[in-house]
């Protein structure tokens, strides 16, 4: 997904960069602490998947959208100050 | 629009032989006098090229947002594609950009810039809002 040198992006891949722009927009409301936690798990797991997942699995796509803007909206909730995963063999887990 | 007809009744009268061909000229002069007015204010508003602190301080910004060597030439016209940014990379510079000058880059704009300079003229224009 993050392979486009020019600026012709795909609707989906729209949708992909802003749900990023929204993480890392929620990440900034955080305690630095918590803040630098949240950037890299985020980071770390927009660039994995756009590097393992194939362009053209649409609905594999949509799949992760969906699920990430729940989690946004849970990172949103100010209560939630920081953000750890763990790997569980091989399967990775987000936990608050 | 009373000036409007006035000039163009004069120029139709310095150019007589051709009355058919004055009369069409005289028009579009017209036409484009009363556009060149309407633009000019709102052209000097905003195409003002950044200034070059603003380009230096994106510049230092994106070098370090891409983990760049001190001897990798950056300048207003580099593409941010030229120097191994993908749609991610430049989600990240843009965010940072906001944060450093304390502007909001709306979602269509952000995924519009493809150079350095682009990037700093943006930031001006929105400083200047």
């Amino acid at each position: 997904m993050g392979s486009t040198g020019g600026q012709k992006l795909s609707g989906l891949q729209k949708h992909v960069l802003n749900l990023y722009r929204g993480f890392l927009r929620a990440a900034r409301t955080k305690p630095p602490e918590g803040r630098r936690q949240v950037e890299l798990i985020v980071s770390e797991e927009f660039r994995r998947n756009s590097k393992q997942i194939d362009r053209k699995n649409f609905v594999y796509i949509e799949y992760l959208l969906r699920r990430g803007k729940k989690q946004l909206d849970q990172i949103k909730n100010s209560d939630i100050v920081s953000l750890s995963s763990m790997k569980v063999g091989g399967a990775e887990n987000k936990d608050t | 629009m009373a000036s409007l007809t006035s000039s163009s009744v004069s120029f139709k009268c310095a150019v007589l032989p051709s009355s058919f061909n004055s009369k069409n000229h005289g028009l579009k002069s017209s036409v484009s006098f009363w556009r060149a007015n309407q633009v000019k204010p709102r052209g000097l508003s905003i195409s003002c090229a950044a200034k070059p602190e603003t380009l230096e301080k994106v510049s230092s910004i994106v070098r370090e947002q891409l983990a760049m060597t001190k001897d990798a030439t950056v300048t207003g016209e580099t593409k941010f594609s030229e120097i191994g940014a993908d749609s991610l990379d430049t989600v990240e510079i843009v965010m940072k950009l906001e944060e450093e000058f304390g502007v909001t880059v709306e979602e269509e704009n952000a995924q519009t810039i493809t150079t350095i300079q682009e990037a700093a003229d943006m930031i001006e224009k929105l400083q200047n809002k």
